[in-house]
């Protein structure tokens, strides 16, 4: 990596995600429109990607392909000096079937997207699934639009998965990691299982390059674990509608604006959407 | 896709305080986790979930 690259830190934006609604936080963007607001109003503050999850009419999350062709297309021509990352999301919702978790992908061919890599039980009610034959199919599609997986690993086994689906050419070096922590089934979000974490991941996948988040009391352990460590970092309401214990978060560029500031505090320099292209190896 | 931290969520059987806890916080807590942050009264269980609408009116343990 160029050099003038190692003290960059990558911001990346989760604006909306799939569970938050309204009565969560009156703030979360749940339609193309707001989605396409908030990623704008992140990119402006610092966020070199945009992580997109979509809502339906009802709020529910949904792997609709009009919802992301919408969205998209709305942040392309109304937004068009923002030149951020566009991450969209294979894990939008539960109950969506394979063909409809990869269609968006086929038809948009976004930058980057997410790969999650294993099957977990959703907050204690239903099941998070993510079958090898879905993860052999959404590797191989990932290598024919030319989008790099953002591989999310809620515990230390999908980071063994990800090992192996490198060895079986479903992946290709290097990888990104997002380290998921603190979610309901998943590993618990401290310092000791993020170290943990990169550990299992530079001894598996050695050369990945890696962010994180935690989601709840957890948040600001990781986010600044994550930027003292070297690693990357997302904020968003994907994960927290919450800014601080008991205050809702007025926006997501809220979020964005303090992970700014605590890279730079640091003595790092947040990335800028080519540069994170650069650090991430997209093409 | 993350789906936020998963609290249970419990009132204080003696002083009536609501109050909640991360599921996560099983080991940091013990045989405490679940117990009133004033009286140290154990809850009454309520409910379990995501950032429920009520969230707020539910202290933070940690």
């Amino acid at each position: 990596m160029d050099k003038n690259l190692k003290n960059k830190t990558i911001i990346t934006a989760a604006v909306t995600g799939a569970w938050p609604k309204k009565e969560n936080n009156p703030n979360v963007p749940m339609t193309p429109a707001e989605i396409a607001d908030d990623v704008y109003a992140c990119w402006k503050a610092g966020a070199a990607v945009a992580h997109l999850h979509m809502r339906d009419d009802e709020g529910n999350g949904t792997m609709s392909a009009d919802k992301f062709r919408e969205t998209v297309n709305l942040i392309k021509t109304k937004y068009p000096d923002c030149d951020i990352i566009l991450n969209l999301t294979t894990s939008g919702d539960i109950h969506a079937d394979d063909e409809s978790r990869m269609a968006h992908i086929k038809e948009l061919k976004p930058e980057m997207a997410s790969y999650d890599c294993g099957s977990m039980n959703w907050l204690n009610s239903g099941l998070f699934l993510n079958s090898p034959k879905f993860l052999e199919e959404c590797g191989m599609l990932f290598q024919e639009t030319n989008t790099k997986p953002e591989i999310e690993a809620f515990d230390p086994g999908m980071i063994g998965n990800a090992a192996y689906y490198l060895k079986k050419g479903v992946l290709k070096a290097p990888l990104h990691f997002q380290l998921c922590m603190g979610c309901a089934n998943g590993i618990a979000g401290t310092m000791k299982n993020l170290v943990f974490m990169k550990e299992t991941m530079d001894s598996l996948c050695p050369g990945s390059t890696w962010s994180c988040f935690g989601v709840g009391h957890s948040a600001m352990e990781m986010m600044y674990g994550a930027v003292a460590m070297g690693g990357h970092i997302r904020v968003g309401m994907e994960d927290n509608v919450m800014y601080a214990k008991g205050v809702l978060a007025d926006s997501n560029a809220q979020f964005v604006e303090r992970a700014r500031r605590v890279i730079e505090e640091f003595g790092r320099e947040v990335a800028t959407p080519d540069e994170a292209r650069q650090i991430l190896g997209l093409k | 896709m993350s789906w936020g931290a998963l609290y249970f969520y419990y009132k204080c059987p003696k002083c009536g305080k609501l109050f909640k806890y991360a599921t996560d916080l099983f080991t940091e807590f013990g045989d405490a986790f679940g117990n009133c942050p004033d009286c140290d009264t154990p809850g009454t269980y309520l409910k379990e979930g995501a950032r429920t609408p009520d969230d707020l009116l539910y202290e933070e343990v940690e």
